[in-house]
């Protein structure tokens, strides 16, 4: 074994790319290294709370490209023998058999499973408060929200004082709005573009694992690790594999940038605007051009997008009914009495609102208007963001409407109020096209987030232009 | 089927009704609050009425997906696919009877 | 009255594995076949069997059917103790395969769609039957095997021809080779049935052809007895007791089911493009119609025998295909087949392929027959030991043979010439009748089990 030639290495070292290259050297004793980051990450459980499950076994081969280097995982996705609930009362203490196939690929390539990260209950929410077990608290004002759903995967990445890179998912926004609150790096994938096998679904034809980290690098390296085609997942992209640390070699110079204006429009707090703008200034001055555009269809994604998402999720969440794993209760009555016992004492009031809704929309007589109508408009609002692409390698906007919100704010909010705080997010999500939000700037202590969004697996420009930025 | 004359429009009836499919036990009290913001969410939902979608065709997933499909060869998967539930009997999943 | 009955079709498809997942869908233990995808386990994604694709190809081709160049999968939602998902992928609005038809003798049958489905779990009611069970077990074997839905339009007018096309569809898919009839409820409907006057009552989940057209007649009787004294039939859901032969009310019908539909986000999108379809018409098994047809032309049967062999059952025609090889009169074999043989197994209430018959087993049969070995009317009796044991006619035969020796049997022809004074008189007296009673007599003292031939032999001699 290898002892650290520094003890206090483990102490100052912060950044994956300094961890990867002393643990390549052979500088780190990885399970000296990891029991510091456990005991580090046991205090900022205490102070921020952004783990469901925090996993202490350190075991596994920590060698290949990884070292061993800590993950947190958003709890949605399936690690083996690890406890994973998705954020709800309804999975507690449910032991997934088998790993995600991108959990799969990081163990396969030696990195540590570090735990498994607070979330809106299946991903049903906007700040990560729809919670069963714990509501992150945001690093820079333990008041304010870190955003969600992947709100403990932008949480700890801010927290952590320690190398580390977080695995998110995002099916409307859920990368992006934790990304924004807590001022990390936060890439949502094209749709298909990471395996989905092993993500627990909230809206199948609209989720996507993705990475949220400290610094572009770091969230080029994961990506490049989990994203490829896996024969296990109907929906995933035949595309070959790629190594997409190298476009930060790339420059802007004669970039074509799009500025969607409904995108900066009512609602969207000013400042974060201005923030923006100077950041499409700076890129600007880098040799990219900038031009103003229009998506008259972002109004409408809002609708098309919860329809659609809340359709297929009550249809996922059919299955959680006490017979084969989770929640239960003793089998008293017939099915129907026991199957909504199991499912009314275990699922949030956002689950059920949603189970509703989602039952609602897609009931013979109203299924037209409401399901297929949203799929058609989702048609609809990809050819939009096609025909834009024609023209643009990428479009910046803000991440979010809002700064990061105090819990006491959310409380207040109605439910279609918190969903309209979406409306930066959904088209693009909808759309399956990949984004990136990285920091902005800060107002009054507090991060903004840039949004650059670009067309179907043209991850590489969204990683040159946020490296520029950087 | 249920008949209705506005398909925006909730009501109680509706909720009982969509809440035994769902297999939902809800209270009065939630049944009441579920309503009112279901009625406040239709209300802008309702903006998708405005678009045109006559020469539209519905996109199932943002990326056409076609004909990805495995051979028909046998993989046994072996686990314990009783683990994870308290309800068994001799290799048998225990459930709930019928009537 | 005018009955009117439609049906809903479940066949089982006879690949190796699941619809969506790699698991055999042979029996085994229970809960032994089961994976992550076919129990729904949060995270498990299902992948389409291509087979199963080719399979219903197969079959819309075969059933006259207009494929869709383009298909889907929905998830139909409604939960239920052997649903793994509490919503099964099956296809709606786009199945594989619409508007086909397939004949009987009393008329075409139209076919409005086939598609393909998961099949659920299997339950078992504990303590009591579905309606009074205190709990059920569940075993997710079957759950995911691959399931073809054909649906017909209501076009049947009796039990009897319901049968008819059960039987002739089940011969099809078996001649298509994707359908194994020995599994166990491999083919379950669900029927349909109106009689003027009356509402639509559905009996669902009946398996075998002979329980479909009793639960049927049952029906019928039912409701005729109903709209007689003046009872209105409302819309309900029956379920059939194939041991006391009932149907039993399961719910009423107050409206269509609504299954919520939508396309299932995990599955793309399948195109059946017209190379596909060609590639399978070329490999496309002869049809039990050309089958038929070939039967009459090469073996110069007729065509009630021709379709009663074929549509038995593919593995009776594949019998008497390989019987004929080396049996060179198959106008007999088909006789013995179609008017002993098959009585005989329909008797058991097996199958052909069920049973121990061999093709060369029959082929030495019919030559003793042929060969006036044994008589005809012991043939009959011989093929009821024949399908009882499964021991060759000609082992039968010989063990009886040898059973009596020639003292015993001389002592027994003595005791009849002695006992029928009378009869061998007659013969001496030139009627040559009486000794063929006279071995009759014989015959059935050594219990048949002495050579006829021998017994007049050793007769002549002593009389």
């Amino acid at each position: 074994m290898v002892i650290s030639k520094d003890q206090k290495l483990c102490d100052k070292m912060k950044s994956v790319k300094e961890f990867l290259q002393r643990a390549k050297a052979g500088d780190i004793d990885i399970e000296d290294f990891l029991s510091k980051v456990l005991e580090k990450t046991e205090k900022i459980q205490e102070k921020y709370q952004p783990f469901i499950t925090i996993n202490k076994k350190i075991e596994g081969k920590f060698s290949k490209k990884l070292f061993g280097l800590p993950i947190s995982v958003k709890d949605c996705i399936c690690t083996k023998d690890i406890q994973t609930t998705a954020g709800s009362k309804i999975l507690e203490g449910y032991m997934p058999p088998f790993d995600a196939s991108c959990i799969a690929k990081i163990k396969k390539e030696g990195g540590f499973i570090l735990g498994k990260t607070a979330q809106d209950e299946f991903g049903f929410g906007t700040f990560c408060t729809n919670c069963a077990y714990v509501v992150p608290k945001n690093p820079y004002d333990v008041e304010r929200s870190c955003g969600g759903s992947s709100g403990g995967a932008g949480c700890i990445t801010a927290a952590a004082d320690f190398p580390h890179i977080a695995i998110a998912e995002s099916t409307g926004g859920s990368i992006t709005a934790p990304a924004a609150f807590t001022g990390t790096i936060g890439l949502t994938p094209t749709y298909g573009r990471v395996s989905r096998f092993g993500l627990i679904d909230y809206a199948n034809s609209m989720d996507k694992i993705g990475v949220i980290a400290k610094e572009v690098f770091d969230v080029a390296f994961m990506f490049s690790i989990i994203a490829g085609y896996d024969p296990l997942d109907s929906t995933s992209q035949k595309l070959p594999e790629e190594d997409f640390t190298k476009y930060l070699d790339k420059d802007v110079k004669g970039m074509k940038i799009g500025v969607p204006k409904e995108y900066f429009g009512e609602g969207v707090d000013e400042r974060i605007a201005k923030l923006v703008w100077q950041k499409i200034k700076q890129l600007e001055s880098l040799g990219a051009h900038y031009e103003e555009i229009s998506l008259p269809m972002t109004k409408y994604a809002i609708p098309a997008y919860y329809i659609i998402a809340v359709s297929e999720a009550s249809t996922n969440l059919a299955k959680y009914c006490g017979m084969r794993y989770g929640a239960t209760e003793e089998i008293k009555g017939n099915f129907e009495e026991f199957f909504a016992k199991v499912r009314s004492k275990n699922f949030g009031e956002e689950a059920k609102r949603r189970i509703i809704l989602g039952t609602y929309a897609r009931m013979a007589g109203y299924r037209d208007a409401y399901y297929l109508k949203a799929l058609k408009i989702r048609t609809k609002i990809i050819q939009e963001f096609k025909q834009a692409f024609k023209k643009f390698d990428v479009l910046a906007a803000p991440s979010m409407p809002v700064l990061p919100l105090r819990f006491d704010e959310i409380a207040k909010l109605k439910p279609i109020e918190n969903y309209m705080m979406d409306i930066l997010t959904i088209a693009p999500n909808m759309a399956g096209i990949p984004m990136i939000s990285l920091p902005a700037g800060f107002i009054n202590g507090l991060p903004a987030g840039l949004h650059l969004m670009a067309d179907h697996f043209q991850e590489g420009k969204l990683i040159t232009t946020a490296g520029a930025i950087e | 089927m249920i008949c209705m004359t506005d398909y925006w429009k909730i009501d109680e009836k509706l909720v009982n009704h969509i809440c035994a499919a769902a297999k939902l036990e809800l209270t009065e009290d939630e049944k009441k609050k579920y309503l009112k913001q279901l009625e406040e969410i239709l209300q802008v939902f309702k903006e998708i009425d405005e678009v045109d979608t006559s020469s539209v065709e519905p996109s199932f997933h943002p990326i056409k997906i076609k004909n990805n499909w495995r051979e028909d060869e046998e993989k046994k998967y072996e686990w314990d696919p009783l683990g994870n539930t308290r309800h068994k009997e001799d290799g048998y999943f225990k459930g709930p009877k019928i009537v | 009255m005018k009955v009117m009955i439609g049906l809903e079709i479940h066949c089982q498809l006879s690949t190796k594995t699941k619809l969506f997942c790699s698991d055999s869908i042979e029996n085994a233990e229970p809960n032994k076949n089961v994976c992550p995808v076919c129990l729904g386990f949060p995270g498990s994604k299902p992948k389409i069997n291509k087979k199963a694709l080719d399979y219903g190809i197969m079959v819309a081709l075969a059933l006259n059917c207009k494929i869709n160049k383009s298909m889907f999968f929905s998830r139909k939602s409604y939960f239920y103790p052997d649903m793994a998902k509490n919503y099964q992928i099956t296809q709606y609005e786009i199945p594989l395969a619409v508007d086909g038809f397939l004949e009987t003798e009393d008329g075409k049958i139209r076919i409005r769609r086939i598609h393909l489905e998961e099949d659920p779990a299997k339950l078992l009611h504990v303590g009591g039957d579905i309606t009074s069970a205190k709990y059920v077990l569940v075993d997710y074997n079957r759950a995911g095997v691959p399931l073809l839905e054909i649906v017909t339009e209501p076009d049947f007018t009796s039990p009897k021809q319901v049968r008819e096309f059960l039987e002739k569809l089940s011969s099809i898919l078996e001649h298509l080779g994707v359908y194994d009839s020995s599994r166990e409820a491999s083919l379950r409907v669900d029927a349909n049935i109106s009689l003027e006057g009356g509402e639509r009552i559905e009996i669902k989940n009946i398996s075998g052809f002979a329980d479909v057209e009793k639960a049927l007649n049952y029906e019928i009787v039912r409701q005729k007895g109903l709209l007689r004294m003046n009872v209105k039939i409302e819309r309900e859901t029956r379920h059939y007791d194939a041991e006391r032969r009932i149907t039993k009310s399961l719910r009423k019908k107050e409206y269509e089911e609504d299954y919520g539909y939508i396309f299932d986000p995990d599955l793309p999108e399948i195109e059946i493009t017209e190379d596909w379809i060609k590639q399978i018409k070329a490999n496309m098994p002869e049809l039990p119609h050309d089958r038929v047809k070939r039967f009459v032309s090469m073996y110069g049967l007729n065509e009630y025998q021709a379709k009663v062999i074929v549509y038995t059952d593919k593995y009776l025609a594949d019998f008497f295909e390989e019987c004929c090889k080396s049996y060179k009169k198959p106008t007999e074999a088909a006789k013995w087949i179609i008017t002993y043989l098959l009585k005989s197994l329909n008797w058991h209430g097996i199958s052909i392929r069920q049973s121990k018959i061999k093709p060369k087993d029959f082929v030495e049969f019919l030559e003793l027959i042929d060969k006036k070995v044994i008589t005809e009317r012991y043939a009959k009796e011989l093929i009821k030991d024949y399908v009882d044991t499964g021991v060759s006619p000609r082992k039968i035969v010989e063990s009886k043979l040898t059973k009596i020796d020639d003292s015993q049997l001389e002592k027994i022809i003595e005791d009849v010439i002695k006992e029928n004074s009378k009869a061998v008189e007659e013969y001496r007296t030139g009627k040559t009748k009486a000794l063929e009673f006279l071995i009759g007599v014989v015959l059935s003292k050594t219990n048949k089990q002495a050579d006829p031939k021998k017994i007049r032999e050793m007769l002549l001699k002593k009389i």
